[in-house]
């Protein structure tokens, strides 16, 4: 019967009971054992149908636990997507049927929810992972890499996307800037390193080894962005710098060019550089246009240059030098010092000193000096026409000199021809110097500074000039004074003793000319007695000097009393002096013998050799002469010649008794010059001149006592 | 009296022979005069009168006064004399062994001194009894004649031949406080000494004269020369200007040498014997004169110089 199963199941248990209780009947089962076995029938069935019912419960409960979970999760997913669910949950609508079914429909719509959500979760997955392989890039490698970043579950949401989506777009941009900058930078690099010259790889490498690879990743990181960054700036500096460098260059060239009018060929090789002289940085692109090597090549054609400059400059300042030399030579200037000029050259030669400026100095000196030149011009024509009248005069003197002048011989007429145009230039000469003088003076008054003629002041020349020829006119004068007086005496002598020739030499200076051009050749000295008679060449001194001739050296002393002949060669003062004051000593007067002019004091008595001596002489001269010779020496040997008391072979002696003086008669030698007898006579050294007063005491003792010989 | 404005008035009754020198008073205008006619004048250069003449043994060569009534004479007879103007006498101070050249009274050491040519020059007390061995203070060898000698205050030049020049202090003459050379190259004519005491003038045969100094050191220093007065052999008288080396004044030429110059105690009047003095020998010469003129200021004043003087 199929009836109710738990009917049937009713049935079954109690068809079952029955049964059982047969058994027990026939068991004879006790009641109580039938009761306990009854409940616990009961009991095991009740604990059957509680499992069942548990079971069932369970069952239930999870039905209801997987539709709350397949809930939960849908609201999840839903929630964690930012969408609704396809169908209203149950929890609005009650009209679901049984949990199965319900449970039916949840989870279709949960696995939807979650196919999509797996789906959206790639989605995000995959931006991320895009995005974190930018960043990695972006990062650059060696850096920190940062972990994965989280998915996170709650929010996997559109919108969420979107924005994952946006900053991976972002990042892709930047990604994609870096590159370009990059890229960018690396060409700029490489265009300076074009131009500078440089390899570019090894800069990079330098900078970024990485960059250089090209198999591997480029780093994108800021590291790599800024030491790009850093290394086109440094290149750029550098560019720059040797830009300038060469713009400098190119300016020094074109002024070197300039100053040395350098021909357009030589220019043409750098006309490329030069056309870059105002040229800014980012104009220069040509490659190697400033690389070292190139920098260099400028340079060393500038310092050639520089050379060739210097070198020009310095033939430059040699010539405007030797210039200035000309100029001051040829107008009797004193040139500028040699010393200052050589260290100048060597200034200019090591750099240290601008020759320009040298040049320029020069310049002005010459143009002052030139001007100097031209205000000199007119005193240096009559300087030099005063200096051939010198030359002329001198040239007379010494023809005056010449015996053999009138002598006729090739040229003669010439020579007289010379000496005629000579002596009227030589009366010119004192109004020609005067009127120097006077120009050289205005001039110097305008001027304010001296005429310098060869370092020498003009007027001093003029001066010393004059000096001279007063000195020559003095001796000129004392010269024809002596003669006239020689020729009195002479002819006094003549007339009184016969007459006695000895030439006399006038005792002329080396500067004066002679006054007797016969004589000249016959130089004789007075001889002490010797008389010689000589024969003076026909000239109209001739008479005078025969007539000289025969007075007695004894007597000579006088004729020079007046005449100074000797002092020519002395000390140009002396002549200035009045010529009586340094008389050598005077000859006594005829009537007295021998020298006690010339003697000191009185002494003793003379030695009978030294009077035989002196005897000896004096019979040579006439007696009343002798020795008075004297005149002619040389004021020195003069005072040589005198004797010492000692020696003097007489004196005055010393009167016995202080009334009366006697005077022995007295030869004492005379101090004889030029004449040889003076060897004869004692000198025993010392030099001792005697005073005025002593010889004229001497000279008046002698008179008052009578002379014996 | 001759009026001669130009050279001076000449003084009546001059010696007969030639005159070695002359000099005026400290205290008048009393002039004294030694010459070669042996004998020694006294004028008055005012009024133009002898006052007394005094012979002596010899030619006198050289006179100085003590005071105005009397003076010292240095003569060719080797002696020196003292000569009272006023009782008319005079007496032997003392002898030389040679001719006595100059004569010199010291007010400074109250004594005279002489230089001779025997090489010495003599100190004398002058108020010493009568004859040499009394009056001789002492006797001082000199490497020469002794040809002139000048004081002043204690210091005493001599220049003998030979061109030495011996300075002494008077207050010790046990030897020459300097011996020099004269730095002419001619024979030393005279010296004399500056009267404000710091130095000398040296003159020479050669017509040149030179300026020196006691005070080597001074030397260095400016220096005043002063003005002063030279007579030649050519017969002129130079004044000259020491500090600028220029001759300020010449008197007209004197008949012949120049033997002597003095100036009067007041600088108002220069004595000058125009007598010669043998430089060449005996020769017929010009009377010996003695002329005595005024001297104008302005003659012998230093003409003022453009820069300043050093100072003295």
């Amino acid at each position: 019967m199929a009836k109710d199963p738990i009917l049937q199941v009713e049935t079954t248990c109690g068809s079952l009971l029955y049964e059982l209780q047969i058994i027990w009947d026939e068991v004879g089962e006790t009641e109580t054992d039938r009761d306990k076995m009854l409940l616990e029938l009961e009991r095991e069935c009740l604990e059957v149908y509680r499992r069942k019912v548990d079971h069932a419960n369970r069952c239930r409960a999870q039905l209801r636990q997987a539709i709350a979970d397949a809930e939960a999760e849908l609201a999840a997913i839903c929630s964690a997507m930012g969408e609704r669910p396809v169908h209203n949950t149950r929890q609005s609508d009650q009209s679901v049927g049984s949990l199965k079914q319900e449970l039916g429909t949840i989870l279709p719509e949960l696995e939807e929810m979650q196919k999509r959500k797996t789906e959206r979760r790639n989605q995000f997955l995959f931006v991320l992972e895009e995005i974190e392989n930018i960043t990695n890039d972006i990062k650059g490698q060696g850096q920190l890499v940062l972990p994965k970043p989280p998915i996170h579950e709650t929010d996997l949401s559109m919108r969420k996307l979107e924005e994952l989506h946006c900053h991976l777009q972002a990042l892709q941009k930047e990604k994609s800037d870096r590159v370009e900058t990059i890229r960018k930078h690396l060409c700029t690099l490489y265009s300076h390193c074009s131009v500078l010259g440089m390899d570019f790889n090894e800069v990079v490498s330098q900078f970024n080894p990485t960059l250089t690879d090209p198999e591997g990743p480029r780093s994108l990181s800021d590291h790599t962005i800024d030491t790009l960054d850093a290394a086109v700036q440094k290149l750029r500096e550098v560019k720059i710098q040797r830009m300038q460098k060469l713009q400098d260059l190119a300016t020094t060239m074109l002024e070197l060019w300039n100053l040395m009018d350098t021909p357009i060929e030589e220019q043409q090789e750098y006309q490329h550089i030069t056309c870059n002289i105002a040229a800014s940085e980012h104009e220069i692109t040509q490659a190697n246009s400033l690389s070292e090597d190139f920098i260099k090549y400028v340079e060393a054609e500038v310092v050639r240059l520089g050379e060739v400059k210097a070198s020009k400059m310095k033939e430059l300042v040699m010539k405007k030098r030797s210039e200035l030399e000309e100029i001051c030579r040829k107008t009797h200037m004193l040139p500028v010092s040699d010393s200052a000029m050589d260290q100048t050259i060597v200034a200019i030669e090591s750099g240290i000193v601008d020759a320009t400026l040298v040049l320029e100095h020069l310049e002005q000196h010459i143009s002052k000096v030139k001007e100097e030149a031209l205000s000199r011009k007119e005193i240096l024509e009559k300087v030099e026409k005063w200096l051939s009248a010198c030359d002329e005069e001198s040239w007379l003197e010494e023809y005056n000199r010449d015996d053999n002048r009138y002598n006729a011989g090739r040229g003669a007429h010439l020579t007289l021809k010379r000496a005629e145009k000579a002596r009227n230039l030589v009366n010119k000469l004192p109004v020609m110097v005067e009127a120097l003088a006077s120009k050289t003076i205005v001039w110097e008054q305008e001027k304010g500074i001296e005429f310098l003629y060869d370092g020498i002041r003009l007027l001093s020349m003029l001066e010393e000039y004059n000096l001279l020829r007063q000195e020559r006119e003095e001796e000129h004068r004392r010269q024809r004074d002596h003669k006239k007086l020689q020729g009195q005496l002479i002819a006094e002598q003549e007339a009184l003793y016969g007459s006695k020739p000895s030439p006399s030499k006038p005792l002329g200076g080396k500067k004066a000319p002679r006054m007797s051009t016969g004589s000249a050749a016959t130089n004789r000295r007075l001889s002490l007695g010797a008389g010689t008679h000589q024969t003076p060449k026909p000239n109209k001194k001739a008479d005078q000097r025969q007539a000289e001739g025969a007075l007695s050296t004894g007597r000579r002393g006088l004729d020079v009393a007046g005449l100074p002949s000797r002092k020519q060669s002395m000390n140009p003062c002396e002549q200035l002096q009045s010529p009586l004051v340094r008389k050598p000593f005077s000859p006594i007067s005829t009537t007295v013998v021998a020298s006690k002019a010339n003697i000191a004091t009185p002494q003793q008595l003379v030695p009978s050799s030294k009077s035989n001596a002196v005897n000896e002489i004096s019979s040579f001269a006439t007696p009343v002469k002798n020795n008075n010779i004297i005149k002619n020496l040389e004021e020195e040997k003069i005072m040589m010649m005198m004797q010492t008391p000692k020696n003097v072979a007489a004196m005055i002696p010393i009167p016995s008794t202080p009334a009366t003086i006697s005077v022995p008669m007295q030869t004492a030698p005379t101090p004889l010059n030029n004449n040889n007898n003076a060897r004869f006579l004692p000198e025993k050294a010392e030099v001792i001149e005697y005073s005025f007063e002593e010889r004229r005491l001497a000279f008046m003792l002698q008179s008052e006592s009578p002379i014996h010989v | 009296m001759t009026l001669v404005p130009s050279i001076g008035r000449e003084l009546s009754n001059p010696p007969s022979d030639g005159i070695s020198n002359l000099r005026f008073s400290n205290s008048s205008d009393h002039l004294v005069v030694s010459s070669w006619d042996k004998s020694v004048r006294l004028y008055d250069a005012n009024a133009d009168s002898m006052r007394g003449e005094f012979k002596h043994g010899g030619a006198v060569l050289d006179c100085c006064f003590h005071d105005d009534s009397s003076g010292f004479s240095a003569s060719a007879d080797h002696k020196v004399r003292r000569i009272d103007f006023n009782a008319g006498k005079e007496d032997i101070l003392g002898m030389h062994d040679e001719p006595v050249r100059c004569v010199e009274y010291s007010y400074a050491a109250g004594q005279v001194i002489t230089g001779s040519w025997d090489r010495t020059i003599k100190c004398w007390d002058p108020r010493a009894a009568s004859g040499p061995e009394r009056s001789q203070i002492g006797t001082y060898k000199q490497p020469e004649r002794v040809n002139s000698l000048s004081l002043v205050g204690n210091h005493l030049v001599v220049a003998t031949a030979g061109r030495h020049v011996n300075i002494y202090d008077l207050r010790n003459m046990s030897q020459p406080e300097q011996r020099r050379e004269s730095s002419l190259k001619y024979q030393t004519r005279c010296v004399r000494c500056y009267p404000n005491g710091t130095g000398y003038a040296l003159s020479s045969v050669e017509g040149r004269v030179s300026m020196e100094f006691f005070d080597l050191s001074e030397a260095a220093q400016a220096k005043n020369y002063g003005t002063f007065a030279t007579g030649g052999c050519d017969g002129f008288v130079n004044v000259w200007d020491g500090n600028n080396k220029k001759r300020l004044y010449q008197y007209s030429k004197y008949p012949t040498s120049i033997a002597a110059l003095s100036f009067s105690r007041d600088g108002g009047l220069l004595a000058i014997a125009s007598s010669y003095t043998f430089e060449e020998g005996d020769k017929p010469h010009e009377p010996d004169a003695i002329f005595v003129r005024n001297v104008n200021e302005i003659e012998v004043k230093p003409k003022p110089k453009v820069y300043p003087n050093p100072p003295a």
